[in-house]
């Protein structure tokens, strides 16, 4: 299952059909289900999901920037450095 | 990088200098033999015959970065509490033991030059002996823990690789070993940074607040220029570069890798001058340099207190394992006081 997206609706009789003309009218889905946000506990504190019980915090290998490097540079508008022999 | 398992094994015979102070030649000549070793690239074990004006700059090198890296656990070890999440408390904790760790492989160093490693506390404590610069400013901020890091175990590791094949042997196996353990230091550290810049605004302008209130301590900490000729140390072998060759090393890998990060540098003249093939920059305040290492930093005397407490506070534990008075018992010119232990304990390399 896959978050697919939201539908603003008075009650969830409306809320289904809605959910089905965005979401299901060309047989994208084989199912859905069509929930109140208020409803969903959303978990996302990597302490809980992803707790460090590896070490591998310790390890070169814990570290790995590439992607966040990557949103940094475009975020700064720059283009990565080249490797110079300095 | 160097397999930290895989210890060098002390130089083979062929390797010595093979000088002892009873082979019967002159004091001159032996020590004209010692330099020429040097000079040829000898190396130089810990009871190899040594010139006194050798031990006693080596034994001030190896003190000096020892005591670097038991100060320096200090500025870090008061956000451990304070870390944002378990993780980075984890690497945090994992760092400061390292570094705790790296002192005491310093110490064993320069015990074996001939001094006790109880007299090294002592003089430590009364302000005999120096730290690095960097160790004496107060961190404000979790910014200030990324920083510190990435850019100050940067500027550190950068000397420490050139040391790495240092004339005196066991000091250049110690920094191989080292120069591992900051590699994962610095990944922590730039990780903290990358973290920060691709936050909230609150955090971009937290780590650039932190970036500027340390970029003058990290210009010092290599120390002012002096010219080749008159370094003792690179006379002797006992390091490599010279500071300004070791500033441009470090100023040429993060200058590009910070400014990458949208970050920036709090020295408009900083810039790279393509015609000398060197960085410039705004001259880095010496005059603060002397002050802070005499000492007189914001936090030198807070932390040369918290160790003088924890020491009197673990004296027991001491006591308890070595069987003899330690901390104030020692008195320079005294013979060192009677032990159970036969004594160093000489630990092995697992294969």
């Amino acid at each position: 299952m896959r978050h697919g997206g939201s539908v603003m609706a008075p009650d969830a009789t409306l809320a289904v059909h809605y959910a089905r003309e965005l979401y299901g009218r060309r047989q994208e889905s084989i199912r859905l289900w069509v929930v109140r946000r208020a409803d969903i506990h959303d978990l996302q504190d990597p302490d809980l999901l992803q707790p460090p019980l590896d070490r591998s915090f310790k390890k070169p290998g814990g570290y790995v920037m590439r992607d966040k490097l990557e949103a940094a540079r475009d975020q700064a508008g720059r283009a990565k450095p080249k490797a110079k022999d300095r | 990088m160097t397999d930290p398992l895989a210890l060098d094994p002390v130089l083979p015979e062929s390797e010595r200098s093979r000088l002892t102070s009873i082979d019967q030649i002159s004091h001159d000549e032996r020590r004209r033999r010692f330099e020429a070793h040097i000079e040829a690239g000898g190396k130089v074990e810990a009871g190899d015959w040594m010139p006194d004006d050798y031990r006693t700059e080596v034994l001030r090198f190896v003190e000096m970065h020892a005591n670097s890296e038991l100060m320096g656990v200090l500025p870090e070890r008061e956000w451990l509490m304070r870390a944002p999440t378990l993780r980075r408390k984890l690497a945090l904790t994992a760092k400061v033991q390292d570094e705790v760790g790296h002192a005491q492989l310093l110490y064993r160093v320069a015990e074996d030059l001939g001094k006790p490693r109880e007299a090294m506390f002592d003089d430590l404590l009364a302000g005999r002996t120096k730290f690095h610069n960097v160790f004496h400013y107060p961190t404000r901020s979790w910014g200030d823990v990324g920083i510190i890091a990435w850019l100050v175990d940067a500027a550190a590791i950068v000397a420490q690789q050139a040391l790495r094949d240092s004339s005196y042997a066991p000091y250049a196996r110690t920094m191989r070993k080292i120069c591992w353990e900051e590699a994962v230091h610095i990944m922590h550290g730039r990780d903290v940074v990358v973290t920060l810049v691709t936050g909230t605004p609150v955090q971009r302008a937290m780590v650039q607040e932190a970036l500027d209130r340390w970029w003058g301590p990290l210009m010092q900490m290599h120390g002012p220029r002096t010219p080749r000729e008159k370094d003792r140390d690179l006379a002797w072998r006992i390091k490599a570069k010279t500071s300004e060759e070791l500033r441009q090393e470090f100023l040429g890998i993060y200058v590009p890798r910070i400014l990458e990060l949208g970050l920036t540098i709090p020295d408009p003249d900083l810039r790279y001058d393509e015609s000398a093939g060197a960085w410039r920059y705004r001259e880095p305040d010496w005059d603060e340099l002397r002050m802070v290492v005499t000492n007189h930093g914001p936090m030198s005397q807070e932390r040369l207190e918290f160790r003088r407490l924890n020491r009197e506070e673990t004296r027991w534990v001491r006591e308890s394992i070595l069987g003899a008075p330690s901390s104030g018992g020692w008195r320079r010119g005294a013979p060192p006081p009677t032990s159970e232990s036969e004594g160093p304990i000489i630990v092995a390399g697992a294969s």
